[in-house]
């Protein structure tokens, strides 16, 4: 069987260019995606030591993760139609009354 | 027209630098670690069948698990109010009335962007500096 | 079989209920709520005589009831609350119980009849000083004893200030509440001080704080903390500590300048604070920790010729007063300026005997001033008065006989404890203590003014014509302001004869019985035996080989001098103010030797330049940094506030930066990278 290092090692990547992205970019749109990547690193994670035990409790939780993932984008798009309405753009730089 | 996508460098991916920089630390901590042989799966049980019964409490998976009813539950009504939060945020309300999403394709706010400059400068005001 | 002892919270507990009841329901009740504390004064002076009739048979109780701070470990101090009841106790009790009862009965007349408002107030306030009061006699312990003094003050101050919207009583009471809390401040750390000392602050029994420090003194065993002091210097110390709270209550030279001021209050109120309670407070204390005084000669030095000095200065300041309350207020200081002298000069019988005494003349007189001036429509000076004789004939003789007891004149009450002081300071002071020598010339030369300043009272209140129209058609009085008068008259004159030493030692007949009862008793460390043995041993007391009738003789022959010249002076139809022949020390006498105008420069020239010092100290300095750290602060924030520039991607950045320096932190430091 393939170590348990290298799914790590995998689950990081991913989840690093989703941080990436978030870091870099300013379109909502792309924030969204990219924290799915971010969830999906964590779910990554949570079949690799479920396969890793011989327990199924990891992939059980993974199913949640992505129920949560979905209300997450639900909220999200709701939270981005806002912004829109607001500032007429899907920039996130846009919106930031909210400081000192 | 279609354009080809570009990759675009510059100073905005300077941040991009602080998720390389987690990676490489979490990288090394990982590959530094050692683990045990993976134990896996029982090869003769169906592990969807187990997850299933798993998922309500069931105790006849042939793969060994926990209860997961009252996370079931909980994920389901968060993800009904998370719905309906999404609803109520994407809902527009224009003299004291729900008026329907905006569907046209973004036409309307195409053309206000592009024949008047009042909405450019509205949206500096909400976002400009104190 | 449940005793009298069962029952001696009661007595505390009794006014302090009519307090409550007063308090909450006053306005509900007859007469504002009177009857609620005659009843309780009653009870407790039942519960009392039932106390002393226990303790004559031989008995003594001394528990702790309630200990409200334990303390961790076995060996730590443990505050407590219990009662303490032994021959002196059972006799303060009875005092107490008896002049409220009669004050409150009294008050009736005084205040009630006259129509005064406000009553509730007035009893729920004569109903917790006797509690207090009952409270600080009954105590066992010095902490429980200085809670209760304090209680005593708060009431002192709550009653004095009780017709507070005249301008008088209020700067009155703020007077008495801050000059008695002033040597309120020594007792605390006194207090304090005991406990640190000795661990305890027990009066008796089992390890008491005098048993130990007789210990201590004796260089047997005992633990005792002494701070480098040796111990006689430090008990010293501590004596003259808790001294500071008594000087204050007791009114003694220098702290004496509340109590004519005091004056303010209502008369039955005086006649309490004075009779009973709040300055009997003072001299209770010395005599309650007798056998930790008795340690220290220094200490009873001080405390002899205190009371000896303060005997005389406040006798003469008597002489020239025009008011009625004020010649009173003038003569209390110096009474208890003869009792502290008896307990200094190792008299503590003499002293207990001189409370007693004067307790119950001290309430007649005040009664007595009550009734005529309630006669006089509240007019207090005597000037205005005269020929009142004739027609208050009650008031005249019971007052009479308190002025007798008051001069100290063969046999009314004051003559056989006044007398007994002096002669113990006599005896002691040819005996080898030189110091109370002094005392007693002081004490002796105060007689004569006390006879001088009674029967120029009397005399000008009493006899001679009427000098004004009210004096002519007096206002009258009845049962309930003449009943008391009564009671104590009869008091007054023939208390004394519980303790007729010098006719003891003419007749050979024992009638000194006073003695007897303060001799012995089961808690034999708290008996005037033991006492003698400590004076004798610690402080070097011996007494002279004087016949104590001779003694008696000359004071007599004082006191009647004094009062003869009051009667050549102003026994005359028409008196006339001879103060002016006095010349300049007659100013003196008047402004009270400037006592108050040099307490009031101590204030304004030396205390007030150091509060202001304070006070920069206080706004420069400690202001200072406070201001600084905020202005630090809000600098720094002020930058530091920049990093939240609400842009979401740059939230995002520190966040991962800031994960990844931790990771790299937990990394180095668990070894994750080697």
């Amino acid at each position: 069987m393939v170590p348990v290092q290298w799914y790590l090692l995998l689950a990081t990547a991913v989840f690093c260019i989703g941080l990436f992205g978030i870091l870099t970019r300013k379109n909502a749109l792309l924030f969204l995606m990219s924290v799915e990547l971010m969830l999906n690193a964590a779910n990554i994670n949570l079949v690799a030591f479920s396969a890793y035990w011989g327990n199924i409790t990891g992939q059980t939780f993974s199913l949640f993760t992505m129920a949560l993932a979905a209300a997450e984008v639900a909220v999200g798009i709701g939270i981005i139609l806002v912004l829109y309405r607001n500032f007429d753009d899907v920039d996130v730089t846009l919106a930031k009354g909210m400081r000192w | 027209m279609t354009t080809k996508p570009k990759l675009r460098v510059g100073s905005h991916l300077l941040p991009g630098l602080a998720a390389v920089a987690l990676f490489v630390v979490i990288a090394v901590a990982v590959l530094r670690a050692s683990f045990g042989d993976p134990q896996g799966f029982p090869s003769d049980g169906s592990i969807t069948a187990s997850i299933g019964y798993a998922m309500f409490n069931l105790d006849m998976g042939a793969v060994p698990g926990e209860g997961f009813l009252v996370a079931f539950i909980v994920i389901a009504i968060a993800l009904d109010a998370a719905l309906d939060g999404s609803i109520l945020l994407a809902k527009r309300e224009e003299e004291g009335s729900a008026v329907a999403l905006l569907a046209d394709g973004g036409r309307q706010v195409h053309e206000r962007l592009t024949d008047g400059t009042e909405s450019d400068s509205d949206a500096d005001d909400d976002g400009g500096d104190h | 079989m449940v005793g009298a002892f069962d029952y001696a919270p009661a007595i505390v507990l009794l006014p302090f209920l009519s307090f409550l009841v007063a308090l909450a329901g006053g306005k509900y009740l007859p007469k504002g709520g009177a009857f609620g504390g005659i009843a309780a004064t009653a009870g407790s002076l039942v519960l009392s005589a039932w106390v002393f009739l226990t303790v004559s048979a031989g008995n003594a109780y001394n528990e702790t009831l309630y200990t409200w701070v334990a303390g961790a470990g076995e060996e730590t101090t443990r505050l407590t609350f219990g009662l303490l009841l032994d021959p002196l106790a059972a006799m303060m009790l009875l005092i107490v119980s008896l002049v409220a009862l009669l004050v409150h009965v009294f008050s009736l007349g005084y205040m009630n009849d006259e129509g005064e408002t406000g009553l509730p107030r007035y009893y729920a306030g004569l109903g917790l000083f006797t509690a207090s009061m009952l409270g600080f006699v009954v105590a066992d312990n010095l902490l429980m004893a200085f809670m209760f003094f304090e209680l005593v003050g708060l009431c002192s101050y709550l009653l004095i200030g009780f017709w507070f919207r005249d301008s008088g009583p209020p700067s009155a009471a703020k007077k008495a509440f801050l000059v008695t809390r002033f040597g309120d401040y020594f007792f605390l750390v006194g207090v304090v001080a005991v406990f640190a000392t000795f661990g305890t602050a027990k009066f008796a029994g089992e390890g008491a704080f005098p048993v130990i420090a007789e210990e201590a003194l004796a260089g047997s065993a005992a633990e005792v903390t002494t701070f480098g002091f040796a111990p006689e210097t430090w008990f010293t110390i501590l004596g003259l500590l808790i001294l500071g709270g008594v000087i204050g209550k007791s009114a003694q030279f220098p702290l004496h300048t509340w109590l004519p001021d005091a004056m303010e209050g209502p008369t039955p109120v005086s006649a309490l604070i004075h009779a009973a309670t709040m300055v009997a407070a003072g001299v209770y204390l010395v005599a309650r920790m007798y056998g930790f005084y008795a340690l220290s000669p220094t200490a009873l030095g001080i405390i002899a010729l205190v009371g000896g000095f303060t005997a005389l200065f406040a006798a003469t300041m008597g002489v020239v007063k025009r008011e009625i309350k004020q010649v009173l207020a003038y003569s209390t200081i110096s009474q208890y300026g003869y009792m502290m002298l008896g307990l200094g000069a190792g008299g503590y019988v003499a002293a207990s005997f001189h409370l007693l005494t004067h307790a119950f003349f001290k309430a007649l007189l005040f009664l007595g001033a009550g009734a005529v001036i309630i006669a006089m429509h509240h007019d207090e000076d005597m000037w205005n008065m005269g020929g009142l004789k004739e027609r208050m004939p009650v008031t005249y003789y019971t007052f009479l006989s308190g002025s007798l007891a008051l001069a100290g004149i063969v046999p009314f009450a004051g003559f056989w404890s006044k007398d007994e002081v002096l002669y113990e300071a006599l005896v002691h002071g040819l005996g080898g203590s030189p110091l109370l020598l002094a005392g007693y010339a002081m004490g002796l030369v105060a007689v004569f003014f006390t006879g001088f300043y009674t029967f120029r009272m009397v005399f000008l209140t009493f006899h001679g014509e009427p000098r004004t129209e009210v004096a002519r058609d007096p206002h009258g009085v009845r049962w309930n302001v003449k009943g008391p008068l009564v009671v104590l008259g009869i008091l007054a004159a023939t208390i004394g004869f519980v303790n007729m030493v010098p006719v003891q030692d003419l007749t050979g007949i024992h009638l000194e019985f006073l003695h007897d009862w303060l001799a012995h008793g089961e808690l034999s460390a708290l008996t005037a035996e033991h006492y003698g043995e400590l004076l004798h041993d610690y402080a070097h007391y011996t007494s002279a080989d004087v016949a104590s009738y001779v003694a008696g003789a000359v004071s007599l022959a004082l006191a009647l001098a004094g009062a003869g010249l009051a009667h050549v002076l102003y026994n005359v139809p028409e008196p006339t103010e001879h103060t002016a022949k006095l010349g300049a020390v007659k100013d003196l006498w008047y402004n009270n030797y400037y006592q108050d105008e040099y307490q009031i420069w101590i204030a304004t020239s030396v205390v007030l330049p150091l509060s202001r010092l304070a006070d920069k100290f206080d706004q420069g300095v400690v202001d200072g940094v406070v201001n600084g750290v905020s202005s630090v602060s809000l600098f720094a924030g002020s930058r530091i506030r920049r990093i939240q520039t609400g842009v979401v991607s740059n939230y995002a950045a520190l966040l991962t930066l800031g994960l990844t320096a931790l990771l790299v932190v937990f990394g180095v430091l668990g070894g994750w990278f080697v």
